[in-house]
């Protein structure tokens, strides 16, 4: 799993090895060196700003404000404090951008997305307005002249090829240690939380420091660059941090590639190239570069790197890396790995005792008490909407309870955050599968271990020096029967397969006691086999909670069960007392033969009137999990027909294939002798047939009436579904 | 004197408002029903001034306060149609960054069409001078301004709660597959949706013309003021936008008052403010997708 040191440090040497050649190539399409020590500059900013963008997936619209920022500042300390100094004025506008993007980034890092974007706009808008209208001290619209480039001891900066050296140097130091932090424990979290905020809280990172630490780093390098522009024109102005320049950096960063560290830099070069070749022959070259973003945008969102590593898969095949699930290698059996043992606890893990809790009026649990104690598996069942999931989140701390204690080893936990109950050692798992699916499956593992390792904020070390987080990671990817597949991003696995990964990073988090919302919804019968094993197996040494819709196997599996119904707890036992209980065979089946007002059973006549609705091996897919299979069935006229199944059996997404939500991806949909598969759903919606949804989907502020008679003149439902 | 004084800074700040309001409305109408954050709605905005000084030179004033729009309207279709569409689905960072190439090409296209100067444009003869409304002198112009944006804004009011085209929009922000389930195709609704918004955007840009400067990068600098106002209304909210926008153009048009160089810069210090407090903007409301 670790890399060799010549392949670690390959863009250092390709970044040496470019800034060589640079001035040299400059001069041979009649450029400056002046241009060359431009090209480093601007990459130095295009790289930091990529810290945030392509690394964090803080998409900064405004990193002009510490480009302005840094280049103020040493403009600044230079005249007031030091003359004709350059050393310490540059090193010192490094400590100020510091400061004011930890106060800004605390700010705006409270917003993600679309948001954090507008807000870094907003302040590049704001420093722009007062680097242009607070004259005394910024020189408004003429700027800040006369700055000096001194000497380093004999060697004068004035000289361009002296100050292109200078330049280099400390571009080659920014992406040295660029790499280092993206190679550390800490630049790997950055990389996590990029990919799935939520799942790497849950694995106890502490997201909102390493993300201000990150946007901070971020700032200093482009504050850096502005600085080292400033010293090399002489003069800084309002431009460095107007809002077109903060998009230009973006702009070379999309274009050169932003999952790359050296992208944004061959961004920069290509802007640079683009500017002083184009504008020889026409004077809006920037209408042209827009074109070009905008196309890479849409064709090209990996950049120049993109297109470059296309280009030598088609000259060089790479060995294509078998993913079949033959190279699953089972180790049935296994014992859980001493490392992610609890240390000896004996008796009752976690005590839950008259717990309540109300939404809006609606009782939600009542009064609900249980208790799991060391080595056991504790299923709570009962029908839909009986109140288990929000007992779940009662336990984990999304809600706080109305009433009620929640003990975990003997300590009260009930009003904690899920933050901090989390790393009190009460870890769950999520109905929908929750991992990273762009990292690869040891990644989404190792970050699972390394969170409650002491370097986990070590952003200088290389994390393949870490060798006990290794053999950690390797120990638990064989426990797991997952050897083989550590390449493989989560993504790409069976929706099994993925299961596997998430329960392996719940493992992971060294749990003293794990809870496990629905952890067989969905999954083939093969699957279920496997992922009860490991639940059995796992449960040895850590007490489960499992919440379970496949009441036979949890009742196999599980030594206790707690029944709920209508938010009270209706009994705990064995699973045979359970089994035996009338009241929970009332729940379950209904209490004998309903009332039928109107029936019609089917009989020979009847299968001859007319088919309306056909299904014929009907296939559909949410990603890589296989939901309908071959699914075919008929509805005639005058029929109503039911259909029955498991939580994740597939009967929503029938409907909703049925209706055009989900696109089949092979099979016949026919309504009244028409094909209506693929259709758009409006479109099958009009030939008549009606969708009605589970739970309640209404449009709030509309009236019932106004909602119906929206739907009204669009044609009449003739088949309703529910 | 000085209570005189404030309530006159206090109209031309609704006037300034409204300005804002008319631009930024759009732009949030937009993301509301598509989900894609406009970053080329100032591109339109400059595209409705000049325009509006194209067809004024011909057809009069009058002609290009209508004409300008629609033009501007009939442009948005094609954007609706060939760039914004690919984006409903897509990771909204992808929108942001297309729509924000497209207003630099769009301010370049205006560099080459109509040169780099800017131009004045002449307020029509009728609308020059003040009145006295009770004890207080106002620009006639401004007070028309006023006017016409409480027509626009009871007209997009009602269009949205009382018209069945409404009706079908804020079905449709809240549950597209529901709407799409009761037979009603969204797009079309989208695309009058793109129209009104960029169409709004180009009356501002007509109506101001005559009391702003006219020039390529108009619309990259009231884009930042539109996005502020929206950012403080919460995005998505219609009376959030209304607030905002009166809001940020009082504090703005008092602020030019006592410190006139910080009156941009007053903007954004109240966006920040509202945020540290309401992180989601004053009637901001969690919307997964952006967050």
């Amino acid at each position: 799993m670790t890399s060799t040191r010549h392949s670690r440090y390959r863009p250092l040497w390709i970044g040496a090895a470019a800034l060589v050649v640079l001035p040299q190539a400059m001069h041979a399409i009649g450029l400056t060196t002046t241009t060359a020590s431009t090209v480093v500059i601007l990459a130095i900013a295009a790289m930091g700003l990529n810290l945030c963008v392509g690394y964090a997936g803080l998409v900064s619209f405004g990193h002009g404000t510490w480009f302005g920022i840094g280049a103020y500042a040493a403009a600044l300390i230079q005249r007031y404090w030091f003359g004709d100094e350059i050393a310490l004025p540059i090193v010192l506008s490094m400590v100020v951008v510091t400061g004011l993007s930890t106060v800004a980034g605390v700010l705006i890092l409270r917003r993600r997305g679309v948001y954090f974007s507008l807000l870094t706009l907003a302040l590049a808008a704001l420093t722009y307005t007062v680097a242009f209208r607070w004259t005394d001290v910024t020189g408004g619209e003429n700027g800040l002249g006369d700055l000096k480039r001194g000497s380093i001891g004999p060697i004068d900066l004035d000289n361009p090829l002296a100050y292109y050296i200078l330049v280099a140097l400390i571009g080659l130091g920014v992406l040295y240690v660029l790499l280092r932090v993206l190679r550390s424990p800490f630049g790997h979290v950055v990389v996590a939380i990029r990919e799935n905020q939520l799942r790497a809280t849950f694995q106890g990172y502490p997201v909102e420091r390493y993300k201000l630490a990150v946007f901070v780093l971020s700032a200093v390098v482009t504050g850096l660059a502005g600085a080292l522009l400033g010293f090399q024109t002489y003069l800084v102005s309002a431009e460095a941090v107007s809002v077109p320049f903060s998009g230009e950096l973006l702009a070379m960063v999309v274009i050169g590639g932003m999952r790359n560290i050296l992208g944004p830099a061959f961004g920069a070069l290509f802007f640079i190239l683009f500017r002083e070749l184009f504008s020889i022959w026409t004077a809006n070259w920037l209408l042209w570069f827009g074109l070009i973003f905008v196309g890479f945008v849409l064709f090209s969102p990996s950049g120049l790197v993109g297109i470059w590593a296309q280009l030598r898969r088609r000259w060089r095949a790479v060995p294509e890396q078998a993913a079949a699930m033959s190279k699953r290698e089972s180790h049935e059996n296994l014992a859980l790995p001493a490392l992610l043992r609890p240390h000896g606890k004996q008796g009752n893990i976690l005590e839950v005792n008259a717990v309540s809790k109300h939404f809006e009026g609606i009782r939600a649990v009542v009064d609900a008490s249980l208790t799991i104690a060391a080595g056991e598996i504790h299923a709570l069942i009962g029908p839909n909407g009986a109140g288990k999931t929000t007992l779940f989140n009662l336990i984990s701390g999304l809600f706080a309870p109305d009433s009620g204690t929640v003990r975990l080893l003997g300590r009260e936990i009930q009003g904690l955050t899920p933050y901090q109950i989390f790393n009190l050692g009460l870890v769950r798992s999520f109905q929908i599968t929750n991992l990273f699916r762009g990292l690869s499956i040891y990644e989404n593992l190792r970050l699972s271990l390394q969170a409650r390792h002491p370097m986990r904020f070590n952003a200088w070390r290389d994390i393949d020096s870490y060798t006990d987080v290794h053999a950690e990671t390797a120990e638990l990817i064989r426990y797991l029967g997952l050897d083989g597949f550590e390449q493989i991003e989560g993504g790409e696995l069976s929706h099994g397969g993925q299961r596997l990964v998430d329960l392996g990073i719940t493992l992971g988090c060294k749990p003293q006691v794990l809870l496990l919302d629905e952890p067989l919804a969905g999954l083939a019968a093969a699957e279920r086999e496997r992922v009860s094993n490991l639940v059995k197996n796992v449960a040895a040494n850590i007490p489960v909670l499992i919440v379970e819709h496949d009441i036979d196997r949890v009742l196999g599996l599980s030594h206790r069960v707690t029944v709920m119904n209508q938010g009270e707890v209706l009994m705990t036992g064995t699973p045979d007392e359970v089994r035996a209980d009338r009241r929970v065979q009332e729940i379950y089946t209904g209490t004998g033969t309903p009332e039928v007002v109107h029936s019609r059973r089917i009989d020979e006549r009847e299968v001859k009137s007319t088919r309306v609705l056909r299904f014929a091996c009907v296939n559909a897919f949410y990603g890589k999990s296989h939901i309908l299979n071959d699914a075919t069935l008929d509805v005639r006229e005058g029929e109503i027909v039911a259909l029955v199944g498991r939580n994740g059996a597939g009967k929503s997404t029938l409907l909703k294939t049925l209706i055009g939500l989900v696109p089949p991806a092979s099979g016949t949909i026919e309504y009244e002798g028409r094909n209506i598969a693929g259709m758009p759903t409006p479109d099958i919606a009009r030939l008549g047939l009606g969708y009605v949804p589970q739970g309640r989907q209404l449009f709030a502020g509309l009236t019932v009436r106004r909602i119906l008679r929206s739907a009204a003149w669009r044609g009449r439902p003739t088949a309703a579904m529910a | 004197m000085q209570f005189e004084f404030l309530l006159e800074q206090v109209v031309n700040g609704l006037v300034l408002g409204g300005y804002y309001l008319l631009i930024a409305l759009g732009l949030s109408l937009i993301f509301s029903v598509g989900g894609v954050i406009n970053l080329a709605h100032g591109a339109f905005y400059a595209l409705g001034a000049y325009i509006s000084i194209e067809i004024g030179k011909y057809l009069g004033f009058g002609a290009a306060v209508v004409l300008s729009p629609v033009a501007v309207a009939l442009l948005g279709i094609l954007f609706e149609r060939f760039l914004l569409r690919r984006f409903y689905a897509a990771d909204p960072i992808l929108s942001l960054l297309v729509t924000f190439g497209l207003a630099m090409i769009v301010e370049q296209l205006i560099r080459i069409l109509w040169g780099a100067a800017p131009r004045a444009v002449n307020m029509p003869a009728a609308f020059k001078g003040s009145v006295f409304v009770g004890d207080f002198l106002f620009s006639r112009y401004r007070l028309l301004l006023l006017a016409v944006v409480v027509v626009v804004l009871v007209s997009i009011w009602l269009l949205l709660h009382k018209a069945s085209f409404g009706r079908v929009i804020r079905a449709g922000i809240q549950k597209p597959d529901m709407v799409a389930a009761l037979g009603i195709r969204l797009q079309p609704y989208m695309t009058a949706i793109v129209m009104l918004g960029v169409g709004m955007a180009a009356l501002a840009g007509t109506l101001f013309a005559p009391i702003t400067i006219v020039h390529p990068a108009m619309g990259a600098e009231v884009i930042t003021v539109a996005f502020v106002v929206v950012v403080i209304g919460g995005l998505g909210s219609f009376w959030g936008v209304v607030i905002s926008a009166l809001l940020v153009g009082v504090v703005r048009g008092i602020t030019i008052n006592f410190i006139p160089a910080a009156g941009e810069a007053s903007m954004y210090i109240l966006m920040f403010l509202v945020l540290l407090f309401r992180p989601r903007g004053l009637l901001g409301e969690r919307i997964e997708k952006f967050e």
